[in-house]
């Protein structure tokens, strides 16, 4: 009897590590795979086929190699690109928690006339799909001259982040006490400086959140980063990807040190905040 | 000299009353402005420009149409089957991330060593850029070099090579399976915050009483899930069908118009600066969804407002 449970223990244990094996394999070997294409040296310097045909199925480099990494940043202006992105992100990220975190201590704090109404507004920008405003802030960034600059780009991507760091920010500081702004309140502080003095460094972990989410959602973003900008000054990483989805430069190594390299940042800060941000992802249903 | 004091009192009062009033607004001010600018002025104009013959080389020229843009949709056999491509492409994509993530959900509910490791592995292909997983999945399917025909060959699945992307039904199973690949890791932790929410007396009851394990399943897990998991289908399918990042990275909706979704179909029109027949296009694939996305927002307003 108790061998027989026994028994069906270990098998159990043996069915939780073939179902974690299953799913570890469909979740990260198309990331094994890029990485090891990352460091395959480029097959042969043939002449007559320079394209890419010219390379075969290798399941590992017999020569492994940094040589690609390199040449991301010597033989495409990746780099730039990656500025780009980094301050596209980060300016759309502060301007979406500026405005969302007043807005939010605005609707968590008070009660005014349309207060309802004014929120379902608001959320209701959050699901206008992008595609309606493409053409709109095409021609209105074209007339004031916004296209190829950053603050359009920000703008654009605000549409989406704005709204969502606000229904997030609203539902953090709804779990917040309200005794000790109370107490601040009483202590002579003005409702900003209670917002930024009390609130804010309590509503921290949620910032946190919602700051980075805005971040992973603009360095994502193709289609505003596609139309509304002509030039490399301003173009984003995801842009580049799609030059080398088309096969340009024709280097496959290459154009997988530059997935790779994409991909790192917003890995890195969703393994490090990881807890925050699960959280805030099934609250939102971050779109797209 | 009383009377004046107490009307200045009154006063005062009455500019505390009113400044108290309206410090609401000054907060929610800032992110309204941006909002109507961003946002609610350019849906406004895009309604504009969609009755319009707008195209972006003579946009100063544009004629007001009123309804001409919906007679050429009537006509344009593009948009017409792109209804039924919409449709297919929503349908594929849902069903299928919604078939992954549900057993996914169900195991990371069970408890065992490295649950953590494993939950964080299933969220990555979500949160990394749709241009990624668009090159991930082109490298992986590519007729030369690509691994899957490789190992499809070595299984004696495939005589030869295939080159997937080259052909229609190939290029859209191709994108689906990226894209359920990126966008069922969302429904799958959703789910599991359902499951660790379901009091496990339920299942003690049960188990008393009798049941087996399916039976628990189905009389107790699903009821549970049942209404997130419809809020999800509604979810995705308003999403899928404005998506446009990896059908257009991937196939730039072709060959021919076979991923021509109507998304794609709007985006497609905007770089052939058609943007008066494209807006038109966006716009009334947007009123199609409304009644969807209102539907949310109800809920959501409801939830954070309770």
């Amino acid at each position: 009897m108790r061998r027989r449970t026994q028994l069906a223990r270990a098998m159990g244990r043996c069915w939780v590590a073939a179902g974690a094996a299953v799913i570890l394999a469909y979740s990260l070997a198309p990331f094994v795979w890029i990485l090891i294409a990352s460091i395959t040296p480029e097959a042969t310097a043939d002449a007559s086929h320079p394209w890419s045909s010219a390379r075969a199925v290798q399941y590992f480099p017999a020569a492994p190699t940094l040589r690609n990494y390199v040449d991301l940043f010597r033989d495409v202006p990746f780099a730039l690109y990656f500025r780009n992105s980094t301050i596209v992100a980060t300016g759309t990220m502060l301007l979406g928690l500026v405005l969302a975190s007043l807005g939010a201590y605005g609707f968590v704090r008070f009660r005014f006339t349309g207060r309802a109404s004014l929120l379902t507004a608001m959320l209701l920008t959050y699901m206008i799909p992008s595609v309606v405003l493409l053409v709109p802030l095409l021609v209105i960034f074209r007339r004031l001259g916004l296209i190829n600059t950053f603050p359009g780009l920000i703008l654009a991507e605000s549409t989406n982040t704005a709204p969502f760091v606000l229904l997030l920010m609203i539902n953090y500081f709804s779990t917040l006490p309200r005794e000790l702004e109370e107490a601040a309140q009483v202590d002579g502080c003005t409702r900003l400086g209670t917002l930024v003095r009390i609130v804010i460094p309590l509503a921290a972990p949620g910032l946190v959140a919602g700051g980075l989410l805005a971040f992973i959602m603009t360095w994502n973003n193709f289609v505003f980063a596609y139309l509304f900008t002509t030039t490399d000054n301003v173009k984003t990483l995801p842009v580049i990807l799609r030059l080398f989805v088309l096969g340009e430069p024709a280097v496959w190594g290459v154009s997988a040190a530059g997935a790779i390299l994409t991909t790192l940042p917003v890995a890195l800060l969703f393994l490090l905040f990881q807890r925050m941000l699960i959280g805030g992802l099934s609250a939102g249903a971050v779109k797209g | 000299m009383i009377a004046e004091r107490a009307a200045c009192a009154i006063n005062g009062a009455a500019i505390r009353r009113l400044r108290n009033r309206s410090l609401p607004y000054a907060f929610i001010l800032p992110i309204g402005v941006l909002l109507l600018a961003v946002s609610v002025y350019p849906v406004l104009y895009a309604v504009w420009i969609g009755l319009s013959d707008a195209t972006l080389l003579q946009l100063a020229r544009a004629r007001f149409i009123g309804l001409g843009n919906l007679l050429r949709m009537a006509q344009d056999d593009v948009f017409l089957q792109g209804l039924w491509r919409t449709v297919r492409w929503d349908a594929a994509v849902v069903l299928s991330e919604l078939a992954i993530a549900l057993p996914i959900a169900l195991f990371l509910n069970l408890s065992f060593r490295g649950r953590g490791f494993v939950r964080a592995a299933v969220l990555l292909p979500y949160i990394i850029p749709p241009a990624v997983t668009a090159l991930l999945w082109v490298y992986m399917v590519d007729g030369h070099f690509g691994v899957i025909n490789d190992l499809l060959v070595r299984l004696h699945v495939l005589a030869h090579p295939v080159s997937w992307l080259g052909e229609s039904g190939g290029s859209f199973a191709v994108v689906t399976a990226a894209m359920v690949w990126a966008g069922q890791p969302l429904m799958a932790i959703i789910l599991l915050a359902v499951l660790q929410a379901i009091p496990r007396e339920l299942y003690e009851a049960a188990m008393v009483d009798g049941a087996s394990a399916w039976q628990g399943f189905r009389l107790i897990t699903l009821p549970h899930l049942m209404p997130t998991i419809l809020f999800l289908l509604l979810l995705r399918i308003i999403w899928m069908s404005n998506y446009v990042d990896m059908i257009y990275i991937m196939t730039q909706g072709g060959p021919g118009f076979s991923n021509y979704t109507e998304s794609v179909y709007s985006f497609m029109l905007i770089q052939q600066f058609d943007i008066g027949y494209a807006s038109a296009v966006a716009v009334v694939l947007a009123i199609i969804l409304m009644l969807g996305s209102i539907f949310y927002v109800r809920h959501l307003v409801r939830s954070v407002l309770a």
